[in-house]
């Protein structure tokens, strides 16, 4: 009985204004403070445990992900605030589409609700700089919550201060085989001509088509061009010859001039790293999953692979808050600064 | 807790009623107050703030100064806090290795996993090499995957894979190879010790007899994204040699030439740094294993090993529903 009345007394403190304030004044001192040191760039969380904390407390499960929602917000305040560059979530894996039909609908309304929000702010995100991109297989967005996606993403394009990427419906391995196809579709088209940045063959065509025009023959144009192809610069005209000559399939049968393809052997990590959805990010810093899953479970492993501090917390994701973040981010300080000790004396 | 209670009842009031009561402007007002000053891209000088600049330069700098000092504080105490820790867990590794041990003998290690509801079939180590490699580094490891080897094969665990990011190990696979075996004759005798078969990419395998024993496989860094790297090489010449077409490639293509090339998918990974860090581990294959690594840990210690076998029979695998 007197422990009920003592959280009520508890709950009814925390909540007044005084201590309301105090707690206020606290953290933002204490994130002051931390950002005195290095910073992570970018930070990922998988927020794992909306059901079974809800479950726990017992309200619904569709609660728990508002909850999670919440903390996400709690969360990403923290992050700008102490000066991370880009966040990384894990809203929603392509395995979850397996998940009770009521759960998915929830969620997928969620995200209407919350995209169709954030989009009457686009002043203020403008201010802030804020970026929102969603990463993750586009084909498999419902339709309804599709033009909400968009519209948020291209809002938001032209900011580069604080990105948000919301992994949405995401598997790291579904990414990974994007990053090949589209790597192998790069390296299996062509070069471009128009790589090329001062081009002799170009420069001739014009001045012939001018000369052309002048006289106003069509078919005169298409000699020239055609003439003036073959024996032009070597660089890349061989294929700008077949995409320039439309009577051109006995070039395409003949093998004597095959199409000048990029050499795979050009193929780098870097070039495979440059076609995964977080190419324009920094290396990821600090990998948080949180419910004490010691699991990757498909997000990230690209970017994790090294270099990358990964902690497994033990709450669950609802409860997350700066309480739970400023252990991680004073260890990763910490060895941040032992390695920069290792490294220094060796030089 | 950073939102005011008063806050958070308006947005879930709000929030109920499908977003009707508050509109956009009082929203933003709501989220004011916790939105920091925006960033310098804002430069709007207003007089008013120039002539105030003096004042707040004096605030400013004080500001600074005490959130250096705060910060020398902060880390001081928490340095302090990490020293502790690592002695405590040092210590009580020690004890716990010394009254837990397991004598060499395959025999102890089998009652400690006799209770475990399952075993991992495929279980992959992260091993460091010292120092770069100078003086006893490369025995140290050899030793150290010996040793793991011989408890893999008294748990019953049929595969085992060795992550070191160098690969020093894949150069001296025949001592390896040698090493690993007279460890297991002299913990299970002579004549009962299970057979190894060792490979790494790239290598022929070695085996000492054909019966089935225990599978160790060595990976290094090369094994990761390059690995990747070149499979994509690979699938690039087909394509452009026209061998394949390029929607072809699906991931069940890409998992099956790295899961018969690289290795499979490991059940349970245990890192024996002090802090996760895949250190270039394959990103393919560490999709849904069950990392395990003990905090502030020294060492290759069998505690470790056990620990993780425990929270690998303890893990639901619900792959995401």
């Amino acid at each position: 009985m007197s422990d009920l009345y003592l959280s009520h007394i508890r709950n009814w403190f925390w909540k007044s204004p005084p201590a309301e304030w105090l707690m206020r004044g606290a953290r933002e001192l204490l994130i002051g403070t931390l950002r005195q040191g290095p910073i992570p760039k970018h930070v990922a969380f998988e927020m794992d445990g909306n059901r079974r904390f809800a479950k726990n407390h017992k309200i619904e499960t569709i609660e728990g992900h508002h909850l999670g929602f919440e903390a996400l917000a709690r969360v990403l305040e923290i992050c700008y605030k102490c000066g991370v560059k880009v966040v990384t979530v894990y809203a929603f894996s392509i395995e979850n589409f397996n998940r009770p039909r009521g759960e998915v609908k929830g969620l997928m309304a969620m995200a209407k609700v919350k995209l169709e929000q954030l989009v009457q702010h686009g002043e203020l995100l403008d201010r802030y700089g804020a970026c929102i991109r969603v990463l993750g297989e586009r084909d498999l967005i419902p339709e309804d919550v599709l033009p909400f996606v968009d519209r948020a993403v291209e809002m938001t394009k032209h900011n580069k201060d604080a990105v948000l990427n919301i992994c949405f419906p995401y598997t790291s391995r579904a990414e990974m085989t994007t990053a090949i196809k589209a790597t192998i579709d790069e390296f299996t088209s062509p070069s471009q001509p128009s790589k090329a940045p001062f081009s002799q063959t170009r420069i001739t065509q014009k001045i012939r088509s001018n000369y052309s025009k002048q006289t106003e023959g069509l078919d005169s144009i298409k000699e020239t061009t055609s003439d003036a192809s073959p024996g032009s610069d070597v660089d890349d005209s061989m294929s700008s010859a077949t995409a320039l000559d439309p009577e051109s399939p006995p070039l395409q049968s003949i093998a004597a001039r095959p199409r000048r393809l990029p050499n795979p052997e050009n193929i780098t990590a870097d070039t495979l790293n440059s076609h995964t959805y977080t190419a324009e990010c920094p290396p990821l810093d600090i990998f948080i999953r949180t419910s004490n899953v010691t699991r990757l479970s498909d997000f990230m492993l690209w970017q994790c692979h090294q270099n990358t501090h990964i902690f497994f917390l033990k709450c669950f994701w609802p409860e997350f808050d700066l309480w739970h973040f400023v252990p991680v981010l004073l260890e990763w300080q910490w060895r941040q600064k032992k390695l920069l000790e290792k490294e220094s004396p060796r030089k | 807790m950073s939102f005011s209670a008063k806050d958070i009842q308006t947005y879930r009031r709000d929030e109920k009623s499908g977003h009707k009561t508050l509109d956009a402007e009082e929203r933003e007002e709501l989220v004011k107050t916790y939105l920091p000053s925006p960033s310098s891209r804002q430069r709007s000088s207003s007089r008013a703030k120039k002539q105030g600049s003096s004042r707040l330069g004096v605030r400013r700098f004080l500001k600074a100064q005490l959130y250096a000092l705060l910060y020398l504080f902060v880390h001081a105490v928490f340095s302090v806090y990490i020293r502790i820790r690592i002695a405590r867990h040092a210590v009580s590794n020690r004890l716990v290795a010394i009254l837990k041990h397991h004598y060499n003998s395959p025999e102890y290690i089998a009652r400690d996993v006799a209770d475990l509801k399952k075993l991992p079939e495929h279980l992959s180590i992260i091993l460091t090499l010292e120092n770069a490699g100078k003086g006893d580094a490369l025995e140290k490891l050899v030793n150290e995957a010996s040793e793991v080897a011989a408890w893999c094969a008294a748990a019953g665990i049929p595969k085992l894979s060795v992550y070191e990011r160098t690969g020093v190990l894949k150069r001296y696979m025949v001592q390896t190879h040698r090493s690993v075996s007279q460890r297991l004759k002299i913990w299970f005798g002579k004549h009962k010790a299970p057979p190894v078969a060792l490979f790494a990419r790239g290598a022929p395998p070695i085996r000492s007899h054909n019966r089935e024993g225990l599978d160790l496989i060595l990976v290094s860094e090369d094994d990761g994204r390059e690995a990747m790297v070149d499979l994509t090489r690979v699938l690039t010449e087909m394509v452009q040699k026209e061998k394949i077409a390029a929607q072809d490639v699906t991931m069940d293509v890409i998992d099956n030439e790295l899961s018969e090339a690289v290795m499979h998918e490991p059940d349970l990974l245990i890192s024996f740094e002090p802090y996760v860090d895949l250190q270039g581990y394959p990103p393919w294959a560490v999709r849904l294993t069950e990392i395990h690594c003990a905090l502030d840990n020294q060492g290759v210690g069998y505690q470790l090993f056990l620990q993780g076998l425990r929270k690998y029979s303890q893990a639901t695998f619900k792959l995401g529903k």
